[in-house]
């Protein structure tokens, strides 16, 4: 008489086993290791069901049991790329202090490079230009704020000698 | 008529003995997910660079992981460029060498399996520990990052 196999759960234990090898596979890469919990879940509870359902019936277990160990060790890799993660992350602590440096060496290299800026100007409307070069360097700021100073001083002067000279020749004009 | 039946019949008995055949289901499945991740990494381009994965371990940290630029080696590698695919990632062709094992060994196997009935639980126990070990080669320096915690 030939032998009747019953193959309760046999089905589910080949997709248990299929889906932890590719969650093996996929928990070791760092980069994808993480969504592999979700497969690696998936194949436990296959395993799961399927070795319910081969108890009850006591049908062969070996493959429900192979998918089932190696989904619970792909599981557990994939969940150790979260401490990996989480120890990259803790040496990234140092990083804000280290990005407030750079953004401090940025702005004195900025504030540097305006100072000893030289500025053109452009403008052009139909087909006149205008160009406006100057230097604007602090030292020579400060050197033309003080010139203009002078500058304003003397005009003041000037104008005052031209009211003299005016009221002169008023007062000739009147005689 | 009768023909047809036995033809009929025939598929039915080979239906009926592959699904009970779960190696040769399990190495049939294995081909197919293999050529799917060839059949990925030549359908994205390296120069287009417009993979759908991204490194999660980089979204998290900010720092590049081990395994970036696998998908860009793959692709380079399936295209015959690898010098440039070791540039991406320098475990890229070790990876790829592994899938391309695998592939030849699930054909191999299969054939094996179909010919020799005698031996299948010796050939599945080799399978076993062959792909193991090479799968603890080319993946060896992703192990040691896991478990050196990065």
């Amino acid at each position: 008489m030939e032998e009747v196999k019953n193959n309760t759960g046999q089905s589910l234990g080949i997709a248990a086993l299929i889906t932890a090898i590719i969650t093996f596979v996929l928990a070791v890469i760092p980069c994808v290791g993480l969504i592999a919990i979700i497969p690696g879940i998936i194949a436990i509870v296959l395993a799961t069901v399927g070795l319910s359902q081969a108890s009850r019936n006591s049908s062969p277990r070996g493959v429900l049991i192979a998918g089932l160990i190696i989904a619970i060790i792909a599981t557990m890799i994939s969940f150790s790329q979260i401490f990996v993660a989480g120890k990259i992350a803790q040496k990234a602590d140092k990083w804000p202090n280290n990005i407030q440096n750079i953004i401090n060496d940025v702005q004195d290299n900025v504030t540097k490079e305006i100072e000893d800026a030289n500025v053109s100007i452009k403008i052009e409307s139909n087909g006149d230009k205008v160009e406006i070069n100057t230097n604007a360097s602090k030292k020579d700021q400060e050197k033309k704020l003080e010139d203009l100073e002078r500058g304003s001083t003397q005009k003041q002067d000037s104008i005052q000698k031209h009211d003299n000279i005016q009221k002169h020749v008023i007062v000739r004009k009147k005689k | 008529m009768l023909l047809y039946e036995r033809k009929n019949k025939t598929e039915q008995n080979m239906k009926v003995r592959l699904r009970n055949e779960h190696y040769l289901i399990i190495n049939i499945f294995f081909a197919g997910v293999i050529l799917l991740v060839f059949a990925y990494s030549g359908f994205f381009s390296p120069v287009k660079d417009n993979y759908p994965v991204t490194c999660i371990h980089e979204k998290i940290t900010g720092e590049k992981c081990v395994s970036c630029g696998l998908s860009h080696s793959f692709s380079l590698i399936v295209r015959g460029r690898v010098d440039e695919a070791y540039e991406w990632n320098p475990y890229g062709m070790r990876i790829f060498l592994f899938f391309a094992a695998q592939l030849i060994i699930r054909v191999v196997f299969s054939v094996f399996y179909l010919r020799y009935p005698d031996t299948r639980k010796q050939l599945i126990l080799v399978d076993c520990i062959g792909s193991g070990v090479i799968f603890l080669i080319s993946f060896w320096p992703f192990l040691v990052n896991i478990f050196s915690g990065g």
